[in-house]
């Protein structure tokens, strides 16, 4: 009778043990939502949103098979876990390549508002060096006009670098070093064809 | 020994009889929809690659919004019994879910492929437009308001090319409204003004056939001043015989009103009067007999109209002559050549030669398709 009552324990527990013996990984969960939403604080949207996206879709992949495995009778997280253990890696990894991407474009406007600035100002100088001849001042005041636009752009890029909106601000300012750029082309081409005349 | 048979059969049909009822069980038990969702899952993923959080955002929302119903379903359904489960909710949401994100992908894809196409033409007419007017107003005086608002659409439009570039078309359509909105409607302004400018063409025509006809039938030199092109022709026996470029009052459109308004007159006048030497302080100068009786009737219309205050004065002593190539529309009124060229005309000219005045001695249409 004893060995019957053990049997049949035994049976019970091995049924137990079978279909509980698997726990949802909640730790690794929670530690990988919380390296995606630190990876999304990090801008990660904005600056690397490829890479975003891929970690978000597999967390999405991980939370639907979490409920496969939570509606079978004999569950097994072990795959599960070991899928959250990437994804935890690949949320940091675009925490750190955001944050990385973020100084590039920060310091990619930084380079490009100096250069900007200073085909501003050798634009003034060649200013004084263009030909004022047939119509050239009339040009040179029409210039005037676009390079005072162009520093209100530059202004604008600044105020949005100030703001930490580097993305709107790399924008605004490679728009202005392409006009500043233009006017600097023609005003060099219009002195070099001065020059070239007087060389004749 | 019968007793050890009886428990070896007990235990072999526990044995077996647990897992038949697993098994059971299991074949029994409601299957979720795991292929659905992960259907669906890839079909929002898709989406988002193209694009659609931004060129379908509502119905791409909506599509995040049934999966996330799928999802909510689905784990209610876990938590109950075995038997018990139902899944035809979460297997509705993740079918309207891989929809809805199959739609919102597609839509994308033609809305930023149409988008791309649009601002392609949008940018490209607007460099047209860019150029036109750099074309016909860059000698034209406009006003400070125009012309800022010309500079500020082409920064714009620079910034929509930028953006363009990038890929980032809704940016870039914000960038070409914008700009097209600035852009149009200073050419729009601009244009109604040279529109108004041109209207006395044909005053202006009668003016140059009787000048060039005098010059003709006198053999004799004339002098037609074109002010728009800014060309000063000189005519012989009803030839152009020189062409010189010319400078004018800072204030050249229209015709001159009063004394200060920097405006360059229209009319047919005459040689009145040669200076050179200390008798000018612009090398050399031809004076005209501005204002002729024309011009004496239009300002006192304009007194009596009560268009111009009765203090107004009607001013004069409008020149050809010299210091002039400075490139840019500087004078009082008069009309600026260079020393050189200033020379070669009073050579050849002597009191009493005719000097017309006219806006243009081509028509509108031909300014702009020219």
């Amino acid at each position: 009778m004893k060995n019957k009552v053990l049997m049949g324990l035994a049976a019970i527990a091995m049924v137990a043990f079978l279909s509980s013996c698997g726990k949802v990984p909640q730790e690794k969960i929670d530690a990988t939502n919380a390296a995606i939403t630190a990876a999304q604080t990090a801008e990660a949207a904005v600056y690397v949103p490829a890479e975003f996206a891929a970690v978000q879709d597999s967390m999405k992949a991980i939370t639907a098979a979490v409920e496969v495995q939570k509606g079978k009778l004999f569950k097994k997280f072990g795959p599960i876990s070991l899928k959250l253990d990437e994804t935890l890696a690949a949320a940091n990894k675009v925490a750190a390549d955001a944050v990385t991407k973020k100084a590039e474009v920060k310091k990619e406007v930084e380079t490009l508002m100096t250069e900007v600035k200073a085909v501003l100002e050798e634009n003034t100088a060649l200013m004084k060096k263009a030909p004022r001849g047939k119509e050239g001042a009339a040009v040179l005041e029409a210039m005037k006009t676009d390079m005072a636009t162009i520093e209100a752009s530059v202004a604008e890029a600044q105020a949005l670098y100030d703001k930490g909106t580097y993305m709107d601000a790399l924008n605004k300012v490679k728009a202005a070093k392409e006009r500043a750029t233009g006017i600097n082309t023609e005003l060099k081409d219009a002195i070099a064809k001065v020059k070239g005349k007087g060389k004749k | 020994m019968r007793k050890v048979w009886r428990d070896v059969l007990i235990f072999t049909a526990i044995a077996v009889s647990i897992p038949l009822i697993i098994l059971l069980l299991i074949r029994f038990t409601p299957k979720p929809p795991t292929a659905e969702m992960q259907y669906a899952r890839e079909s929002l993923s898709m989406a988002e690659k193209n694009k659609a959080d931004t060129y379908s955002k509502k119905i791409y929302t909506t599509a995040k919004i049934y999966y996330d119903s799928a999802m909510v379903n689905w784990q209610r359904e876990n938590k109950r019994f075995l038997y018990f489960r139902d899944y035809e909710r979460v297997l509705m949401f993740a079918e309207l879910s891989a929809k809805k994100a199959n739609q919102a992908g597609d839509n994308s894809l033609s809305s930023s492929s149409n988008l791309k196409i649009k601002l392609k033409e949008k940018i490209s007419a607007l460099n047209d437009l860019v150029t036109q007017i750099n074309g016909l107003f860059t000698t034209y005086p406009l006003s400070t308001e125009i012309r800022n608002r010309i500079s500020k659409g082409k920064m714009l439009l620079s910034e929509a090319d930028v953006a363009y570039k990038k890929g980032q078309y809704l940016q870039a359509n914000r960038k070409v409204t914008d700009s097209e909105y600035l852009l149009t409607a200073s050419y729009e302004d601009a244009s109604a003004n040279l529109k108004n400018y041109f209207r006395s063409y044909s005053t202006w025509k009668n003016w140059i056939d009787k000048t060039i006809n005098d010059s003709r039938k006198n053999r004799d030199y004339s002098i037609i001043i074109d002010k728009f092109s800014r060309k000063l022709l000189v005519y012989f026996n009803g030839s152009i015989k020189h062409e010189y470029e010319a400078e004018l009052g800072k204030n050249w459109v229209g015709d001159k009103r009063v004394k200060g308004d920097k405006a360059t007159p229209e009319g047919m006048y005459r040689i009145t009067k040669k200076f050179d030497g200390s008798k000018t302080k612009y090398y050399k100068a031809l004076l005209l007999d501005y204002p002729n009786d024309e011009d004496k009737e239009k300002f006192k219309a304009e007194i009596a109209r009560g268009t111009l205050p009765a203090s107004a004065r009607i001013g004069g002593l409008i020149e050809i002559h010299g210091n002039g190539g400075k490139g840019i529309d500087w004078t009082e009124g008069c009309i600026a050549l260079t020393d050189k060229e200033m020379d070669s005309v009073f050579k050849i000219v002597r009191v009493g030669t005719p000097v017309t005045i006219v806006g243009s001695t081509v028509e509108l249409h031909d300014v702009v398709d020219r």
